[in-house]
């Protein structure tokens, strides 16, 4: 429950920062840069769940997971397929400009609320004290952006992508919400997390090759 | 733990029934050069222990017996043996229904990596694995591991819709992966959430909270704020996985498109599992948010007749079926999400007759493509003569499914009737009724056309129109059979169906 040895000015960094890279991860159209951006996200909680690993030491299993998982594996098949299809993501539904206000928006507006309102979302007395608080919110802000990215993106390895913000945030929230989860659990989620974007991107070369692009609006063959 | 006087048991079979299949498909994989022979021999036999397990587990929770394995990792109450055995007993069915039919697939050229020939180990390795993880998710007690059972048989199952890797299964196989995956993550949050909720309440120590049958007796210390979020993102999770409307629109592109032994699988079987993950979590807060259950049957009244409307104007047979079971998956949800032991006991008794008819009505028109070529309602007609034993299975489960005496869909659906009329909802009892009329018109009338009536003019086949093979007709009469007979003798699931509603409908209710 004693939150002293974690340097809080340490986790606040980080934690924005990888707000910020959800943010990049979203709006960036060159796919490889998007991926990069994903690349330093992973980082960054494999950073924050160290610094959280002093309190509960646990937690250095999910870091290793984490750096195996997100840092490694995903961008490594991430890579291969965007080498394989197309570099540029197909334009999405908002322009850049919107865009990126309504991302900023989302960002700042979502953190504030759900910093607030957190006894709502963590029932535990840990997750409603500081750095855990903080966390919750970055969790929550990293999941409303990767949704909004699956809502407004049409390119499908962007999609892939924007799955693993979403994926990303909920994994950032269980540091705060369930530390006391066993690794076997964590190892479980973590490892079908992997094999799900392998499969979609497999599937989505395959697409690529049929229909020519990754663009999914143009999977209209069942719509006639 | 045990307040309804039963009997907990350790056992090993949770862990065979689905243990077995997993190991069986990394058997297949493993021996794939012997040929077509060993991957259906293997896939036969594996099947077939899965479901002797679920009889045995069935009829010991027909007794109340409750088995454990695990400590209390797994657990198989009555309403697990329930899935458990639609699981296995249309898993063994399918397969022996998927033998001649995709060797008659494999025949056939088509894209993709390797011919289709090359990929037929991966094909039985892939039904063993889906197999395995629905049993999985229907015995385990761990809620982290049932979030990661469900995704599981996503993962084993997207490849399977896309299996025939044409521009229209690989647009099914993909929007299938990504919408169910985005959808499950909704899950794992609701999942984590009960879990955090459950462990800080203080009245279960560690390991303990992620157990379900524990977390029902803390469950009224959850804040019901909290509860609330949890169980909107259960639903929002399982409900995609369901095909429960809005998140419906990825089903009938992959319960069309995949071949038919899977589209058997997914709208016989694993749309009830998701269903069942749903109603084991969600029903955690029932006694405490009573609002939920209203919600709810609003939500399985909408979905029934959506489904059915966008059913009526379907012209591709397996597409009809497929948006039916979106309707029918409505009245399951409708029925258990009453809360009473009555409505629970109607649900149930519907997931399981519809798990039935469902996969007769599907192999049926996957005989009909076996024979003819086409599922297009309008470039068949008159296939009666040639193909007797599937016109009349078809006409069973056709029957079966819009509520017909003597037929099992009769049965349960007048009970969900009862139920929701004792509950008050006389709103809800309409729209069903209304509902269950045109499903008649939605089923029977291309039944007719397909069978019955004069073939369109301009049909000109290449080789005439023949029967299906015995291993083809052979688990379409036996499931016809079981439609029948669990109409005419509806207490032959008492005891499991029984036991189970009293688990979701409160005792006595």
């Amino acid at each position: 429950m004693n939150a002293l040895p974690i340097s809080e000015e340490l986790v606040r960094t980080l934690s924005m920062t990888v707000v910020i890279t959800s943010v990049l991860t979203v709006e960036l159209r060159r796919l490889k840069l998007s991926a990069v951006a994903y690349v330093a996200q992973a980082l960054l909680i494999v950073a924050l769940l160290v610094s959280y690993a002093r309190v509960n030491h646990a937690l250095y299993w999910w870091a290793g997971t984490a750096l195996v998982t997100k840092a490694v594996l995903i961008p490594w098949f991430l890579f291969r397929y965007i080498r394989r299809t197309q570099e540029m993501e197909v334009p999405p539904l908002v322009g850049f400009g919107p865009s990126v206000i309504v991302a900023a928006v989302l960002m700042t507006g979502f953190f504030r609320l759900t910093h607030s309102q957190v006894d709502l979302l963590a029932p535990s007395a840990l997750a409603q004290a500081e750095v855990f608080r903080t966390n919750l919110a970055v969790a929550s802000t990293v999941f409303v952006l990767g949704l909004y990215s699956l809502l407004t993106r049409r390119d499908a390895v962007k999609l892939v992508i924007a799955l693993c913000l979403l994926e990303n945030g909920v994994h950032l929230s269980l540091v705060s919400l369930a530390p006391g989860l066993p690794e076997t659990a964590l190892f479980g989620i973590a490892s079908e997390v992997v094999v799900t974007v392998f499969i979609l991107l497999y599937v989505i070369e395959g697409v690529y090759r049929e229909f020519g692009t990754t663009d999914t609006f143009r999977l209209r063959e069942l719509q006639r | 733990m045990s307040g309804l006087g039963v009997v907990e048991m350790p056992s090993a079979l949770p862990a065979a029934c689905f243990l077995i299949p997993i190991l069986a498909g990394f058997a297949v994989l493993a021996g794939g050069r012997l040929g077509f022979r060993w991957c259906q021999l293997v896939t036969m036999l594996a099947s077939g222990a899965m479901a002797l397990s679920a009889l045995d587990m069935a009829s010991q929770a027909w007794t109340g017996t409750i088995l454990t394995t695990w400590g209390n990792e797994l657990r198989v109450d009555a309403l697990s043996a329930l899935v458990v055995l639609i699981v296995s007993v249309v898993g063994v069915l399918a397969s022996a229904y998927s033998i001649r039919y995709m060797e008659h697939a494999a025949a056939a050229e088509g894209p993709g990596p390797g011919t289709r020939a090359q990929r037929m180990p991966l094909f039985h390795a892939l039904v063993l694995w889906f197999l395995g993880t629905m049993a999985w998710a229907a015995v385990t007690n761990n809620i982290i591991m049932l979030w990661a059972a469900v995704e599981a048989t996503t993962l084993s199952s997207g490849l399977l819709v896309a299996f025939f890797w044409d521009r229209r299964a690989l647009e099914a196989g993909y929007k299938y992966m990504m919408l169910l995956t985005v959808g499950i993550t909704f899950a794992l949050f609701g999942c984590v959430l009960v879990y955090a909720a459950a462990a800080a309440t203080g009245g279960l120590t560690g390991h303990d909270a992620l157990l379900i049958s524990e977390v029902r007796g803390v469950a009224a210390a959850i804040p019901s704020g909290t509860a609330l979020i949890a169980v909107s993102m259960l639903l929002i999770g399982f409900g995609t996985k369901a095909g429960l409307a809005p998140f419906h629109p990825w089903l009938p592109d992959a319960h069309a498109e995949a071949p038919t032994p899977v589209s058997v699988l997914l709208s016989g079987v694993m749309i009830k599992v998701a269903l069942y993950a749903l109603a084991r979590t969600v029903s955690i807060f029932f006694p405490q948010i009573p609002a939920i259950t209203v919600f709810a049957v609003g939500m399985g009244v909408f979905t029934m007749l959506l489904g059915v409307v966008l059913a009526l104007v379907q012209e591709d047979l397996k597409r009809l079926l497929a948006y039916s079971s979106v309707s029918q998956m409505g009245y399951i949800l409708a029925g258990v999400a009453l809360g009473t032991y009555l409505g629970a006991y109607g649900g149930l008794f519907h997931l399981l007759n519809h798990a039935l008819f469902k996969s007769l009505l599907f192999m049926c028109v996957g005989a009909v493509v076996y024979a003819t070529g086409t599922r297009r309602i309008g470039e068949l007609g008159g296939l009666a003569r040639e193909m007797p034993v599937t016109s009349a299975c078809f006409l069973v489960g056709a029957l079966a499914i819009a509520g017909f005496p003597p037929f099992n869909g009769f049965m349960s659906k007048l009970t969900i009737y009862l139920a929701l009329a004792q509950s008050g909802l006389w709103w809800a009892v309409a729209v069903a009724v209304f509902t269950s009329v045109l499903t008649m018109v939605a089923l029977l009338r291309p039944a007719v056309r397909v069978f019955w009536a004069a073939p369109a003019a301009e049909v000109a086949r290449a080789a005439p129109v023949r029967e299906v093979p015995a291993l083809m007709w052979g688990p379409m009469v036996v499931l016809a059979a079981l439609c029948l007979l669990l109409g005419l003798a509806p207490e032959l699931a008492y005891g499991l169906l029984h036991n189970a509603a009293l688990l979701l409908g409160g005792a006595g209710g």
